[in-house]
């Protein structure tokens, strides 16, 4: 049972780092950007790629799969959100779509239809009192702790940040502070990519590797979101963490059910907290 | 005379018609029905896109749980096929009403995802949950009823049947949008909040549209498994939602005919392109991307202001 919790701080670690892009564009620029998920299936696909350029060593590979995936994010925002964004919110979700669903084919016409391997690097077990958990997961959500404070003292100490957290809240009082608020939400969207195929990266070896990984994260992330809330940062900290234990403590009852247990649970929420966006 | 057409449903009726019969005939019948009953999947979709301003990314949902409405009940209690289509469609009505006042409050991307949340929990239930009735992934085939003449294992009886089907759906919407309640939806597609002004509950309106178009797209499942004989999770399947949001944008969304010109031009396309580019799909990704660009109107959109344009010049000759 103790490892079912650890098992949730895991999921809920990569749901993490994966959403809090999706959330922080979807605050910043009311757009539901589909094409998250495919940052993150990029990832996901370059980490195993890249691993025998590498030399089978797991964090350089994870670094230039990073790397490999800011070109892909950089096109996406330079040629299909910054065009829609503010103009047309409902094109935008039609056009990321598209995106995703390109970018979908394209992985599957290089890499095939069926799920690649890629394995846990480090493949030892850790014994901490009773749990018997492995190594690579305890390191994931020690990661994702540390991805949190950083995020944190990012919003709130550096100039960067701060302007962002302005901008969220009411963006053209920030504009008429003389300040470029379009820059600054790309460099997020920048940032929360780079996260998405981190995450991508880092669950590629607790999970399968398939083209269509990218539209499951996504209806994930917009359940995390719509719990923790549009642009968020917080809630989305809380609404990962408590999905992630959703997941785990479900999947060790009926495994299958995981996934469809945490649109049981976002339903639930959204009847009595309904939203208007 | 131009005008009078271009206004006619009667005139968009027969057109359609003849041209399905047209193309039935010269072409291949199963894959002409085929054809029809999408249409009118995509009808039952527009509801919500074209009239009342929601896209639904989820929507094979509704088509799913007509589909399996009426084949459960045409394996489990009896085959009679007129039954087993009404159930479907009651199905489909009472998944509208159960998840009508959760979805509805939502718009824009909100909809467009919570409608994926619950195919995806649809998927679960019929691919797993479920799969001792359902039959899992492998589903269940069937066989109804017949009936004299009135056989459904007749594909021209099929055929005239989904045709009739269609029409029926057609004129139905034709005239919803023309009333009062079609006139409240496009008001709420505008600017609900002054319609809310107004003293009108538009929560019960975006519920009863909502309920309509569950019922219509589950009207289609109904007749996809009554047309096949079989009925598996392809039919629920959220990844394929995508086939009628094209179809919809692609046609002309917000005109009954541009979802009829949309339903076929997708069919077309999925039928008969995969035997020249094999990666079609890709091809079906850059074709929304453009129109979400540049095309925004779709076909039957472009040729309307053509004919418009054409009217009024004629109007400033004569």
């Amino acid at each position: 049972m103790s490892e079912v919790i650890a098992y949730g701080f895991t999921l809920g670690g990569i749901l993490y780092i994966i959403s809090i892009g999706f959330s922080l564009t979807f605050g910043s620029m009311r757009i539901v950007n589909f094409a998250h998920g495919l940052v993150y299936a990029v990832g996901a696909y370059a980490l195993f790629a890249l691993l025998p350029v590498a030399k089978g060593n797991f964090v350089i590979a994870s670094i230039l799969a990073i790397i490999a995936s800011l070109p892909v994010s950089y096109i996406i925002e330079k040629f299909v959100i910054r065009r829609l964004y503010g103009k047309s919110i409902d094109y935008a979700i039609i056009a990321s779509y598209a995106v995703l669903l390109i970018g979908v084919d394209l992985l599957k016409w290089i890499f095939g239809a069926s799920p690649v391997p890629v394995s846990d690097p480090i493949g030892r077990n850790i014994s901490f009192m009773t749990l018997d958990i492995p190594l690579y997961r305890v390191i994931i959500i020690l990661l994702s702790f540390l991805i949190f404070t950083g995020l944190t003292i990012f919003f709130k100490k550096t100039i960067i940040g701060k302007i962002v957290i302005a901008g969220l809240g009411d963006r053209e009082a920030v504009q008429s502070l003389g300040i470029d608020i379009d820059k600054y939400f790309a460099i997020v969207f920048i940032l929360g990519s780079a996260l998405a195929s981190l995450g991508g990266i880092l669950y590629g070896p607790i999970s399968t590797v398939h083209p269509y990984m990218g539209f499951r994260i996504v209806t994930l992330c917009f359940a995390v979101v719509i719990i923790g809330g549009m642009g968020n940062l917080r809630g989305t900290a809380v609404a990962s963490y408590s999905l992630g234990m959703v997941m785990a403590i479900t999947a060790w009852f009926w495994g299958a059910a995981a996934d469809a247990m945490v649109f049981v649970v976002m339903a639930i929420v959204l009847i009595f907290r309904p939203i208007e966006i | 005379m131009l005008i009078k057409l271009r206004h006619s449903v009667l005139f968009a009726i027969s057109c359609f018609v003849i041209g399905f019969i047209v193309f039935a005939y010269s072409a291949s019948i199963n894959k002409v029905t085929d054809f029809i009953i999408f249409c009118i999947y995509v009808l039952g979709f527009d509801v919500l896109y074209g009239h009342m301003g929601r896209i639904s990314f989820g929507h094979t949902l509704y088509l799913g749980a007509g589909a399996y409405g009426t084949a459960m009940f045409a394996k489990y209690v009896i085959p009679d096929p007129f039954l087993s289509i009404a159930i479907g469609i009651i199905t489909g009505a009472v998944v509208g009403i159960i998840l009508g006042p959760i979805v509805v409050k939502t718009k824009g991307a909100a909809f467009a995802l919570i409608n994926v949340a619950f195919n995806q929990v649809g998927y679960f239930l019929v691919l797993v949950a479920l799969a001792r009735f359902t039959g899992g992934e492998d589903g269940v085939s069937l066989s109804f009823k017949n009936y004299g003449f009135i056989n459904f294992n007749n594909m021209h009886f099929l055929f005239y049947f989904s045709l009739v089907s269609l029409v029926v759906v057609y004129y139905l919407m034709y005239r919803l949008y023309l009333s009062a309640f079609g006139a409240m939806l496009i008001g709420i597609k505008e600017n609900e909040i002054r319609v809310r002004f107004l003293g009108y509950n538009t929560h019960k309106y975006k519920w009863i549209a909502f309920i309509i178009s569950t019922s219509i797209s589950a009207f289609a499942g109904s007749l996809y498994v009554v047309n096949y004989g079989f009925v598996n999770p392809s039919f629920i399947d959220p990844a394929r939602n995508v086939e009628v949001i094209f179809a919809a944008l692609i046609g002309g969304p917000g005109t009954e005919i541009g979802v009829v010109v949309g339903g076929t031009a997708y069919m077309v396309i999925s039928n008969y392109l995969p035997k020249y580019i094999t990666r079609w799909e890709m091809f079906l990704g850059i074709a929304l991307l453009i129109i979400a660009f540049k095309f925004r109107k779709g076909i039957m959109g472009y040729i309307r202001e053509f004919v418009d344009k054409r009217i009024q010049a004629l109007k400033t000759i004569g």
